[in-house]
């Protein structure tokens, strides 16, 4: 140890969360004897300003070189304290918070003395940290004015669209002949019947006049090197030539893939049995004349939704999609209402059954399924541990079914048609999955950092989703989260730099042999082998690190330390925590 | 297992007092029928225009003692006009059509 630390320690009540339950009084008075600790004071509420301004001033004051706030989560004040520290003039990462609310106070109601002693214990730990922090410094980085996206469906075009709005250039690469993904495929679409066709055409025509966007078709991605802010992609363009890009981050809009029915599953692969998206063609090829299917007029349609959508496991689907797949009782009573409409204009009967699981038309849809029961579509429930038979029957289609809004009767519908409301699977593609690294959720979809605060961020710093690749989403919150990514892109490289947690991997080149091991435990991709001398040792590529310490216990040297988690910061907190109370 | 026409549910569809499609099934109509039988007029109304006339058929009774209080129709979110397709109904069996008398 170079010198005698100066460690400020503050406890807090937060009112009474705290202090009701512990004794912060005999907390404090017991860390003030602690070898490093300059000073101990309690607070009612460390984080309001009068006592930040405080404790700022006592920082100055004492020339404190250290600092441990024994308070709350740090996921509520640790950033709170931190620029505090700053704006003492202390260096942010000599700033240790303890929990003792929590992970103390909360947890341990009703024994004040066991409370207080535990506390105690932790906030020794805290200071024995602090003793050993070193002051470090964010590393910024320059980021390049560029943005890649990947796939050209609505979300992604319109991602391009406003990303130069904002004044960056942009490369969309497709991997189809064509621009546009499914909007373009699926005709009128609900909730407000906007044309698909129109709405890509028009994105399109957006992109021509835009200088700054280039369009690749039959490109993918095969590599990626770098890091935010300033990324090195390889495309290939029609499976033989690779052009190099050098973007600063990345938007995923690959979208979904939709469900393909098993054999047999609701009659799949009888005659008369189609997709929901194959219905719509169907239709829109009947124009003003008649719906046939076969030469026959069509004259009763069942629907049946749920169609590979919040599946349950069984023999017969190992891997269930359990996911609801959002948009298909919408598009499925939209098409209702067209489909009446058509009935109306061709003067041709056609009933319709709609066999439901529950329909879940929210917010502002319900007015669909409003308007396909005012139109005279009848709805009929089932239960899934019941659901309905597809059979041929005289030439025709028999659906059986139960339904729950009779009282379990089991009916029988003779349907010239059964379409099925097929939902959103992950579109699988292992070659990008490799080269972009993004974890994937449970449903197979790419996985955000947080569902709810960071939705179209992922553990690849630099890397965004946005659309159906990040889970099933109707048009208009593909476009919702596609300018969300845009926003949080655009907002990183607009700075013109990126500043990162200096809390990362270090690793020792003395004692560092190369064996691979951190390169494997890695889920970065930061670890690389470099020359070093006469050997070859690890090398951490400080802008890719997460400090996420994988590295740290595979690596039989001992060469590796997280900063900020220092192996030796651990021990002494260890140390500190078992050390017993001297009760007076 | 009965099946379903759409015979019968032709035949209401152009009946201008007949108009049951809004109705989701909450049940507040059952629950608040001063008569209390348990298929006023939530599952009536289901049966016809599913078509399933032996069902209908055997409901006669039910429908000529329903009072027409409104009680039901009052309280109905979907504004089920449930006192007009009673009548409705009533009419199509006086006049003996499809068999429902």
């Amino acid at each position: 140890m170079a010198h005698k630390r100066r460690i400020g320690v503050y406890v807090c009540h937060c009112g009474g969360n705290i202090s009701d339950h512990v004794n912060v009084k005999e907390v404090a008075k017991t860390l003030a004897d602690e070898a490093e600790v300059e000073i101990t004071r309690t607070h009612l509420f460390a984080c309001s300003d009068a006592s930040q301004q405080e404790m700022i001033d006592e920082i100055k004051e004492r020339n404190l070189d250290g600092l441990v706030i024994a308070s709350c989560s740090p996921k509520l004040h640790l950033f709170t304290f931190r620029a505090m520290a700053e704006r003492a003039g202390l260096n942010p990462y000599q700033y240790v918070h303890v929990n003792i609310r929590e992970q103390c106070s909360w947890a341990h109601t009703g024994d004040k003395v066991g409370a207080t002693e535990k506390g105690i214990h932790i906030t020794r730990a805290g200071v024995a940290k602090c003793a050993l922090t070193n002051s470090l410094t964010p590393f910024r980085l320059e980021t390049q004015p560029r943005v890649m996206v990947i796939g050209a469906g609505v979300a992604g075009l319109r991602a391009a669209i406003s990303l130069a709005d904002m004044g960056l250039s942009v490369f969309v690469i497709e991997r189809g002949n064509e621009p546009g993904g499914w909007a373009a495929q699926v005709g009128r679409m609900g909730p407000d019947d906007r044309y698909g066709p129109d709405i890509v055409a028009n994105l399109l025509e957006q992109i021509r006049k835009q200088e700054n966007i280039v369009l690749f078709t039959n490109a993918e991605l095969t590599a990626k090197t770098g890091h935010i802010g300033d990324f090195n992609a390889t495309v290939r363009l029609h499976g033989k030539e690779d052009v190099s890009l050098n973007v600063g981050a990345f938007i995923v809009t690959t979208g979904f893939t939709p469900y393909e029915p098993r054999d047999g599953e609701y009659g799949w692969g009888l005659p008369g049995v189609v997709t929901l998206k194959d219905f719509r063609q169907m239709l829109e090829a009947a124009g003003g004349g008649r719906l046939t299917h076969n030469g026959i007029p069509v004259r009763d349609v069942g629907f049946i939704y749920c169609v590979g959508s919040r599946q349950t496991q069984s023999d017969t689907c190992p891997e269930p999609n359990t996911h609801c797949s959002r948009f298909c009782c919408m598009a499925t009573t939209f098409s209702a209402s067209l489909l009446h409409e058509f009935e109306k204009k061709s003067g041709q009967t056609i009933n319709q059954y709609h066999l439901y699981r529950d329909v879940r038309t929210y917010g502002r849809l319900e007015t669909v399924y409003s308007k396909a029961r005012a139109d005279g579509a009848l709805f009929l429930r089932w239960d899934p541990t019941e659901p309905p038979r597809v059979e041929r029957c005289d030439g025709r289609l028999a659906i059986k079914v139960k339904d729950t809004l009779l009282g379990n009767e089991e009916l029988e519908i003779d349907a010239d048609l059964v379409v099925l409301a097929t939902g959103m699977t992950p579109r699988k593609n292992d070659t990008l999955k490799n080269v972009l690294k993004v974890t994937e959720s449970k449903d197979g979809f790419y996985k955000e950092i947080h569902i709810k605060l960071r939705p179209v961020e992922t553990a690849i710093d630099g890397v965004f989703i946005a659309g159906t690749a990040q889970g099933p989403k109707n048009l208009a919150e593909s476009v919702a989260s596609s300018l969300a990514a845009v926003a949080k892109a655009g907002g990183r490289l607009k700075r013109g730099f990126v500043d990162l947690e200096p809390l990362i991997a270090k690793i020792d080149t003395g004692k560092c042999v190369w064996c691979d091991e951190c390169l494997k435990a890695c889920p970065y991709g930061a670890i690389e082998r470099v020359v070093c001398g006469d050997k070859e040792v690890a090398m951490v590529i400080e802008s890719s690190c997460k400090g996420e310490g994988g590295c740290v216990p595979v690596c039989a040297q001992n060469a590796i330390d997280i900063e900020g988690y220092r192996n030796e910061q651990i021990l002494a907190m260890i140390d500190a925590s078992q050390k017993e109370l001297v009760t007076a | 297992m009965i099946k379903v026409s759409s015979n019968l549910a032709a035949r209401v569809k152009d009946t201008e007092g007949f108009n049951a499609g809004a109705c989701f099934h909450c049940g507040t109509c059952t629950a608040l029928c001063p008569l209390g039988y348990e298929m006023l007029p939530r599952k009536l109304f289901r049966e016809v225009m599913l078509g399933l006339e032996e069902k209908v058929r055997a409901r006669i009774p039910q429908i000529f003692s329903c009072l027409l209080c409104r009680m039901c129709e009052k309280n109905c979110p979907s504004e089920v006009h449930i006192a007009d397709n009673i009548r409705t109904l009533r009419c199509l069996i006086n006049r003996q059509e499809f068999g429902l008398k």
